[in-house]
């Protein structure tokens, strides 16, 4: 455990890397190792003591040049983050390192990436909304302060703007502070994001860390911790309700699995760490709400394949609170954001917590499209005309719910040539109500599309129809 | 990605839907040659009907004191219209055509309108429409001779002598071909002598006792007849719409259970992959 205690390579497997010490001043799991690489400072990380005085490390960097016999020293603790005032409005790398150019951190305290969760007693449950002003998530999965809430997704389903837009219209009414993690995502995101903060002004409340797909796998496996450590502390010593982001949380289990073979690990289903839902579990139960502050998350979860029941993805499903699910058939007929009602939940979903009259437009909207689901089948095979009369008001109610539940996102202006529009709940749940009251069946369906209040969808169709009577 | 047993499941209930309409295809094909030869059968009886309907309009005079009641004007108080639509669905677009089409006639009639209907759909869509229903005639024999029809034509006849209503109009669906059928409204009564005015069937004959009263007892059987073309023509059109429906629908669910079993192949194979992964992976972890 001595700090300063120096050892040296004696193995390179990629980005595994076996070091000797002597024996008496082994360096200590999780303990950051640092190696001089051409005048660059690379740190290791040490996560298993493999006997004859080896330990087996991590690198957090590229390992390329590295050699047998080169010096390692022990800084005799882990990895330590910058936290504080200090690291908003900054961009950092895993090991608290500014990415951003502007010269090195002024930070009171590091903090260790490695911490214990909140034990059972300090923690708190709250069950206060938390408004999106997307109506799809409004409606149906209702987030809560101080809440865990996942946005599930195929590739190109749309994950990360709903995650872009969460931030414009929540980080940016939200007074407090933010922390924004990238985890094995484009860096191109990040760099645009990084210029949109600056824009908007939110920039000063709030600490970005990157880890993204062009980094090594140490880096993408620890950069989320890093970024959920500069978050606890404002929890804990500032008591702040923060705001985490992160996107994606599926390249940490990604990561997670890169490096398990090479540290010796049999894989276990479908190829999976078999430490995955240990390493899952030390992650997301530190994200959680205490007495003294609050951290609501949002986290990014990519679907390999569509699969829902992959274990990575069902391993995450446990922890939140509310699931956002993207559903390709419905991005393929082009509804942003492609939330799919049926299979979106939220565990404050409840008459007691959100009131009666949103819980039964709800499950109102989810019961009229699973029936158009079921109808699915015997409108391909015999046609519309086939249906009950009744079936067929269903039917149409649920298209034009369908296209009510798509949204012009402000993120996305470029993409769809529409300005945003922000929604507030009691609005959303207004307007579904009233399509299912069929208060709306004579609108045309092309007019939900893409719109905000119902009240914009009634003006564009009183529109439509004196362009039509004049033309 | 559902799993290879629901999949499964699916595939099996596209198949027996499958297999219903491909058999309900044939039992219309079959119903509909001998509807079609039915139609084609009574329409030389039809237009021999009219050409002496002509030579008797024809040679009567035209002043109103001669014409014949059902032929008689009226100012319109009331109208009364016959709906004639299948009994079962099924039938592709033609149920929901005629109902459509008689639903519009009934919107644009300014006065107060009954309705006759005949078959199940139309009596459906009229009470759900909350008109007023006269009568209702279901269950229509498959092969219909004059006879079934007599009932509704006396009905209206009466009702139009006892002036309960001014002009009775008859919906039914008309039988083009196998692939069109067409909806039609038409005027049934008072009954237009401007009908009768081809120059066919010119007076040539000599009538007894005299052509007013041959022309009463042949205008009686000239709205039998009408009804009687009418509900053969939808029951031709019936049959041949759900032919076509039944064809398209067998086809469709064909398609269908050939998706399936494509998506089928992938998801257990994709099984089969994933297992054998896990073995080799497992395997080579035990070696190494």
């Amino acid at each position: 455990m001595a700090e300063g205690a120096e050892g040296r390579i004696v193995q390179v497997i990629g980005t595994v890397v076996d070091a000797e010490f002597p024996p008496e001043q082994l360096p200590g799991i999780f303990n950051a190792l640092e190696v001089d690489l051409k005048g660059e400072k690379l740190v290791l990380e040490v996560e298993q003591q493999v006997g004859n005085s080896w330990v087996r490390c991590l690198a957090l960097g590229p390992t390329e040049g590295l050699a047998r016999g080169t010096t390692v020293r022990d800084t005799g603790a882990p990895i330590s983050v910058p936290v504080g005032e200090a690291s908003l409005g900054r961009l950092f790398n895993v090991t608290g390192e500014p990415l951003d150019g502007l010269g090195p951190v002024d930070a009171k305290e590091r903090w260790p990436i490695h911490r214990v969760a909140p034990a059972y007693e300090e923690q708190s449950m709250t069950t206060e909304i938390l408004e999106t002003g997307v109506k799809a998530i409004d409606l149906i999965a209702p987030f809560t302060k101080g809440g865990k809430v996942g946005a599930y997704g195929g590739a190109g389903v749309g994950k990360t703007v709903i995650i872009q837009e969460l931030i414009r219209n929540i980080a940016n009414e939200h007074s407090g502070y933010s922390v924004f993690a990238g985890v094995g995502e484009r860096s191109r995101e990040g760099n645009d994001l990084w210029h949109e903060m600056q824009e908007s002004g939110v920039l000063g409340s709030t600490a970005l860390v990157f880890g993204q797909m062009n980094e090594p796998p140490g880096v993408r496996l620890r950069i989320a911790m890093t970024g959920l450590t500069m978050a606890e502390y404002f929890r804990d010593t500032m008591n702040q309700d923060v705001l985490l982001f992160i996107d994606n949380i599926y390249r940490y289990i990604l990561a997670g699995m890169e490096v398990s073979a090479l540290l010796g690990r049999m894989p276990s289903a479908v190829g999976y760490q078999p430490t995955l839902s240990t390493e899952m579990g030390d992650l997301q139960e530190r994200i959680t709400s205490t007495k003294k502050g609050s951290i609501t998350s949002f986290q990014a979860i990519y679907v390999p394949a569509d699969d829902y029941t992959d274990p990575g993805v069902s391993t995450t499903f446990g922890h939140l609170d509310a699931v956002i699910a993207l559903e390709r058939s419905i991005a393929e007929q082009g509804l942003f954001p492609a939330v799919d009602p049926l299979t979106s939940s939220s565990r404050i979903l409840d008459p007691n917590i959100v009131g009666k009259e949103h819980y039964e437009t709800a499950r109102g909207v989810q019961s009229v499209l699973q029936r158009y689901k079921e109808l699915q089948d015997i409108i391909a095979i015999l046609g519309m005309e086939e249906l009950a009369e009744e079936d067929k008001v269903t039917v149409g109610r649920a298209r034009r719910i369908q296209r009510f539940l798509s949204q012009p996102f402000f993120v996305a202006e470029q993409f769809t040539g529409r300005e945003g529009r922000y929604v507030p709940t009691t609005e959303t749940v207004r307007g579904f109500k009233e399509i299912l009251e069929g208060k709306h069946d004579h609108i045309s369906e092309q007019d939900f599309y893409m719109a905000g209040t119902i009240d914009e969808v009634v003006e564009r169709a009183s529109t439509r129809e004196g362009a039509g009577t004049s033309a | 990605m559902p799993s290879v047993r629901q999949i499964r499941g699916r595939i099996r209930s596209v198949k027996n839907t499958a297999r219903v309409t491909s058999a309900m295809q044939l039992v219309a094909a079959s119903k509909m040659r001998r509807a079609q030869e039915r139609v084609t059968g009574a329409r030389p009886y039809a237009v021999k009907l009219r050409e002496v309907l002509s030579g008797l309009v024809g040679g009567s005079s035209g002043d109103s004191e001669s014409l014949h009641p059902l032929m008689l004007k009226r100012e319109v108080r009331n109208v009364l219209v016959i709906e004639i639509s299948p009994d079962r669905g099924l039938a592709g677009g033609l149920p929901g055509n005629i109902n459509r089409v008689t639903g519009q006639f009934l919107m644009r009639t300014t006065v107060p309108t009954k309705v006759v209907t005949v078959g199940k759909k139309a009596r459906d869509f009229m009470i759900r429409a909350g008109r007023d229903v006269h009568a209702v005639f279901t269950d229509m024999n498959d092969r219909p001779t004059l006879a079934d029809t007599l009932p509704i034509t006396h009905m209206v006849q009466e009702l139009y002598m006892q002036e309960e209503v001014d002009e009775v109009h008859l919906a039914y669906t008309r039988y083009v071909n196998i692939l069109v059928q067409e909806p039609v409204v038409i005027q049934l009564l008072p009954v237009d002598p401007a009908e009768f005015t081809s120059d066919e069937g010119s007076s040539d004959y000599i009538y007894e006792p005299d052509p007013a009263v041959v022309l009463n007892a042949l205008l009686p059987r000239f709205l039998e007849v009408q009804v009687y073309q009418a509900l053969l023509e939808s029951q031709a059109s019936e049959q041949s719409a759900r032919m076509v429906a039944m064809q398209n629908a067998t086809k469709s669910a064909n398609e269908m259970a050939d998706g399936l079993t494509l998506e089928l192949n992938k998801a257990r194979q994709d099984a089969i992959t994933s297992e054998l992964l896990d073995l080799v992976g497992g395997v080579a972890a035990l070696e190494g």
